[in-house]
């Protein structure tokens, strides 16, 4: 016997919750959609800079540098960050080693919700023993530390930048299936899934129609969050020097070398850490701020 | 359950022609699992229900909470099928029924929720919403469906220019539930099972939405089994009534011999609960009528259900189940030991309760 | 303040916390004289919420008094501003909510204080039971703590006298054997018992005034009849006013001495039970008659409808609210809002064209 739903006043308030004390304080306005897209606009400046500026502006090349124009301090000319012990320009390392951190992130997101995704959905839609098989298969990668697993993988394959992103989907494709079992087991039970089948909609009419639709923002959400943690560990990666392999940067690598400098100049650990550090707090800003905004759990 | 003679009469004795519904002995059963999977317990939400339905017919099923009339509804629709019994469709038994059958059964029965705002997905427009029944069948060209949803729309009242793009949070509850109706008309039915369709509705708004069932009613020829806690509301749609407790019927008949004459306890009790404005004018509160409290369905009463809170039980109830049976007039059937014989409500004595 | 059993429960809190009642007591004029001064005064209450850049306005100039043991019962359907008004008479609404007007209790004025002040006033004056018992109760701790947790808010007592109060409290709302509940959790009561439960809590301070926002909505209908007598019967008892928050008429009719009407944030009509409903005035209240199926009716008989939705509170319109969907509005209707005016003893409503009063024509515009 439930509450009657209102008539919707106006598309200001949600139509029949007004009794919901709790609804009421939820006063977003502008000051909502700025969480979302401030981040928004930073990442995209990053992301301009790191993949289109250096084809539009002769930015020098991040390796092969003389060793005559080493160690050059900030805001040198020619040189905005310096160059490092081997005379490489820093800002263009920093540049080239954000694609890397980009594609990455991207890349293993990508993976991890198509394939991730679509395992969660298969084993919640059907239940029973495919469910019960396929999550214990990928409970076994859970169980692991994800910097362990992800160490073992790349050890056993050799390092480049494809090995290390099949590395890190081994870790988010389990993530992004347990996501989107749980989304499933919700909405399965949901009455309009129930009225689709009741038209006798085909299985995949349902899950593709209804089921994935309704749980994309949930998806996107956890993509943003999880692209940060993915930045990070591919960071942490190369710091360890198990990451794409040299001369390539990567913001990782560039904390790793000036590191043994950090006393002497620690504009070579600072830098590239501020550029790691801005990309995941935008992307977590980001998938905070949606997921408020789209109210999802 | 062996189908008792006396039972089976007294249900064939209501019904002349073949039924368009025929539900028998139907159970359902839900299995509690305790954590770690281990099972806790057996729900039996529907025990041994049985009933029929004539084309044409609004058979109205009123119960409170834990009475199973929720759970019936899907039983019938066979989400999830029965554990027990059979529901005969247009002759065909759905239940076990294999999937290209059942398809086409589909087009014949169908289903109203209760909340209009989960039963219509929120990222679909409104036409593609009625569309879909019609697409899922391969049913017509685009053209021709269009058509025909636009031509549904029209008929619930909601404008197809206008509502046909929109989405279900930009509408009121009551067009959505429409919404909802024109969905389960595109394929033409014959029976329509309404879930609490109006409860979740606003005073007014809910009276346009039942008058809405009235009209389809008589322009289509639908059928309807039309489930809800509302009595009076049950009798504004239905023919016959359904009153079930605890999983079991009590006491089925038709309207205005239910609600004149009501023969079982517990469909007095309900009666005499409901406030009414006309009823108590210059009167304060209600003489409930009914005492104590629900039984666990997991481990319901011996014998008779309800005896725990009837204020005329007795030891037979406690020691036999009553079965449902014919009893004043035609097809008016009661399943009690010691049923209100005479026509007048009698005032019921202050309930006297044993377990 | 007759029963024997609140006799008790007052014996108790006398007892073990005499100087905060008398406290609470002086401040207000004697309590055993009704009609002296009303227990609560509304007047002109105004509720303004900031919503995603539009302004909604939820309630619109609300007023009217709650004597000392009134059973009062405000009806409309959702969005009319009665759950709003409600929440400002407890001071429930949230910052976000821009609130004016007057609102005294025994004389206080309400609007404007600090929340230290509020919650001071809450459980001890007036206190609320809401619509779902499920949420109105913490599921992970044992019903007779949450109930002394309530009368330790308020009242000094330690804990022993606290727990003896709370058992005393169960007694008193009829949950069969009171001592065992006490240890029990929400989920092992019924919908029914938890209800008792949570009035129980509300009545742990002897509130002057106890709101019940659609209390019965969520429980079956026999249920439902249960808690209502049980909060009539308690209110003969501890002479509490009873001010009943609902969208059923009949509800309100079968167990309000007074009834008011809300429409989009405004009363529309308001007056004894009796005369309500069997002198209806204000053809909105006459809709939502027509509107209810009633057991007298014949089966498959069209309920008499009127067409259209309440408005939307963000835009100011002029005029009558519900004029464009009143099948006897006319030109000043549109024009000009009418006041909510006393036209016949203890009948107040706010219509340029009433009706003729009975118990409502059928009039009906398209559905």
């Amino acid at each position: 016997m439930a509450v009657p739903v209102a008539d919707a006043l106006s598309p200001a308030l949600p139509a029949g919750d007004i009794a919901e004390a709790g609804r009421f304080s939820r006063a977003r306005g502008a000051m909502g959609t700025l969480e979302i897209t401030i981040p928004a606009a930073v990442l995209l400046v990053l992301l301009f800079f790191c993949f289109v500026w250096p084809i539009v502006y002769p930015v020098p090349k991040p390796t092969g540098g003389s060793i005559l124009n080493s160690g050059l301090p900030m805001w040198s000319p020619g040189h905005i960050f310096g160059t490092d012990t081997v005379g490489n320009d820093i800002m263009s390392r920093i540049l080239y080693g954000g694609r890397v951190s980009f594609e990455v992130a991207v890349a293993v997101q990508v993976i991890g919700l198509v394939v991730g995704g679509l395992l969660g959905v298969i084993a919640g839609y059907s239940g029973g023993p495919v469910e019960a098989v396929l999550m214990r298969v990928l409970d076994v990668f859970i169980a692991f530390p994800s910097l362990v697993l992800v160490l073992a993988i790349v050890d056993s394959l050799g390092q480049s930048e494809i090995n290390v992103i099949w590395a890190l989907a081994a870790f988010s494709i389990p993530a992004f299936a347990r996501v989107a079992r749980a989304a499933t087991l919700r909405l399965r039970d949901q009455p309009f899934v129930v009225a689709a089948r009741l038209s006798s909609a085909k299985t995949w009419r349902i899950l593709f129609g209804h089921i994935v639709p309704n749980m994309m923002p949930q998806l996107v959400t956890f993509s943003l969050l999880g692209a940060g943690v993915t930045i990070i560990l591919e960071g942490a990666l190369d710091f360890l020097g198990y990451g794409i392999p040299d001369p390539a940067p990567s913001w990782g690598k560039e904390i790793a070398v000036g590191q043994t400098m950090l006393s002497i100049r620690p504009s070579l650990v600072i830098v590239p850490s501020i550029f790691l550090f801005v990309t995941v707090v935008c992307l977590n800003l980001m998938g905070d701020g949606l997921r408020s905004r789209w109210g999802v759990r | 359950m062996t189908p008792n003679p006396v039972t089976e009469a007294g249900a064939a004795a209501t019904h002349s022609g073949a039924a368009l519904l025929e539900v028998r002995h139907l159970v359902q059963e839900f299995v509690l699992r305790d954590y770690g999977g281990v099972k806790g317990g057996v729900l039996q939400a529907v025990s041994d229900v049985s009933f029929e339905l004539d084309a044409g017919e609004t058979l109205g099923i009123v119960g409170e909470t834990g009475s199973g009339k929720s759970t019936l509804a899907r039983s019938v629709i066979q989400a999830p099928p029965p554990k027990r019994g059979s529901v005969i469709f247009q002759g065909k038994d759905l239940v076990g029924l294999g999937r290209r059958a059942m398809t086409s059964v589909r087009r014949d029965l169908q289903m109203v929720f209760q909340d209009p705002f989960r039963s219509l997905d929120p990222k679909w427009t409104v036409s593609r919403i009625v569309a879909e029944p019609l697409i899922a069948q391969g049913v017509g060209s685009r053209s021709e469906r269009r058509e025909r949803v636009n031509s549904l729309l029209d008929r619930v009242g909601l404008d197809p220019v206008g509502y046909g793009k929109r989405h279900p949070r930009e509408l009121s509850g009551g067009q959505a539930q429409r919404v909802a109706i024109a969905r389960a008309l595109v394929l033409e039915p014959k029976l329509i099972i309404c879930d609490e369709p109006v409860s979740s509705l606003d005073v007014l708004v809910q009276a346009q939405v039942l008058n809405l069932f009235e009209k389809l009613r008589s322009e289509l020829s639908l059928s309807y089994l039309f489930i809800a806690h509302d009595l009076a509301l049950v009798k504004q749609v239905s023919d016959r009534v359904a009153v079930m407790y605890l999983g079991k019927l009590c006491e089925v008949g038709p309207v205005r011999a239910i609600y004149r004459q009501p023969l079982h306890p517990y469909t007095l009790a309900l009666l005499t609960s409901i406030p009414s404005p006309a009823r108590s004018a210059g009167k304060r509160g209600t003489s409930s009528v009914i005492s104590g409290e629900l039984p666990s369905p997991l481990d319901p009463p011996s014998g008779c259900r309800f005896r725990t809170r009837c204020p005329r039980a007795q030891e037979r109830c406690a020691a036999e189940a009553p079965e449902l049976r014919s009893l004043g007039g035609e097809g008016h059937l009661v399943a009690c030991h010691f049923p209100l014989s005479d026509g007048s409500r009698t005032s019921a004595e202050p309930a006297a309760v044993r377990r | 303040m007759t029963g024997p059993l609140g006799q008790r429960v007052r014996q108790l809190a006398a007892t073990s916390a005499g100087a905060s009642s008398a406290a609470r007591d002086e401040s207000a004029p004697a309590g055993s004289n009704p009609g002296a001064s009303p227990l609560l005064e509304v007047s002109d209450l105004r509720v303004r919420f900031r919503s995603r850049g539009s302004v909604v306005n939820a309630v619109q100039g609300v007023s009217f008094t709650v004597e000392p043991g009134q059973t009062l019962a405000i009806i409309g359907e959702s969005g009319s501003g009665k759950t709003v008004s409600a929440y400002a008479i407890m001071g429930l609404l949230p910052r976000t909510a821009h609130v004016s007007g007057s609102i005294r209790f025994r004389g206080v004025q309400l609007v404007g204080r600090s929340e230290k002040e509020l919650q001071d006033h809450r459980g001890r004056n007036a206190a609320m039971v809401f619509q779902d018992p499920e949420r109105s109760l913490n599921p992970t701790m044992r019903i007779g703590t949450q109930i002394a947790e309530a009368i330790r808010c308020h009242l000094p007592l330690d804990r022993k006298e606290a727990n003896e109060r709370a058992v005393e409290l169960l007694r008193l709302v009829r949950l069969p054997t009171p001592e065992r509940r006490f240890y029990e959790y929400p989920h092992q009561l019924s919908g029914g018992m938890r209800q008792r439960v949570v009035i129980a809590i509300a009545l742990a301070c002897e509130p002057r005034l106890l709101i019940a926002d659609e209390a019965t909505t969520a429980l079956d209908v026999t249920t439902q009849a249960q808690i209502m007598d049980l909060l009539l019967d308690l209110q003969q008892e501890l002479g509490t006013a009873l001010m009943m928050i609902s969208h059923d008429l009949a509800l309100a009719a079968s167990y309000a001495e007074e009834v008011i009407v809300m429409y989009a944030g405004r009363i529309v009509e308001r007056a004894a039970a009796e005369d309500l409903f069997g002198n209806v005035r204000m053809p909105y209240t006459r809709a939502l008659l027509n509107a209810i199926p009633r057991i007298e009716l014949e089966p498959h008989v069209l309920l008499p409808v009127i067409g259209g939705r309440p408005p939307d509170l963000s835009t100011v319109v002029p005029g009558c609210s519900f004029a464009p969907r009143c099948p006897d509005a006319q030109q000043d209707c549109r024009q000009e809002i009418p006041p909510l005016e006393e036209q016949e003893i203890g009948h107040w409503w706010a219509c340029w064209h009433p009706c003729e009063g009975g118990q409502g024509g059928q009039k009906e515009a398209a559905p």
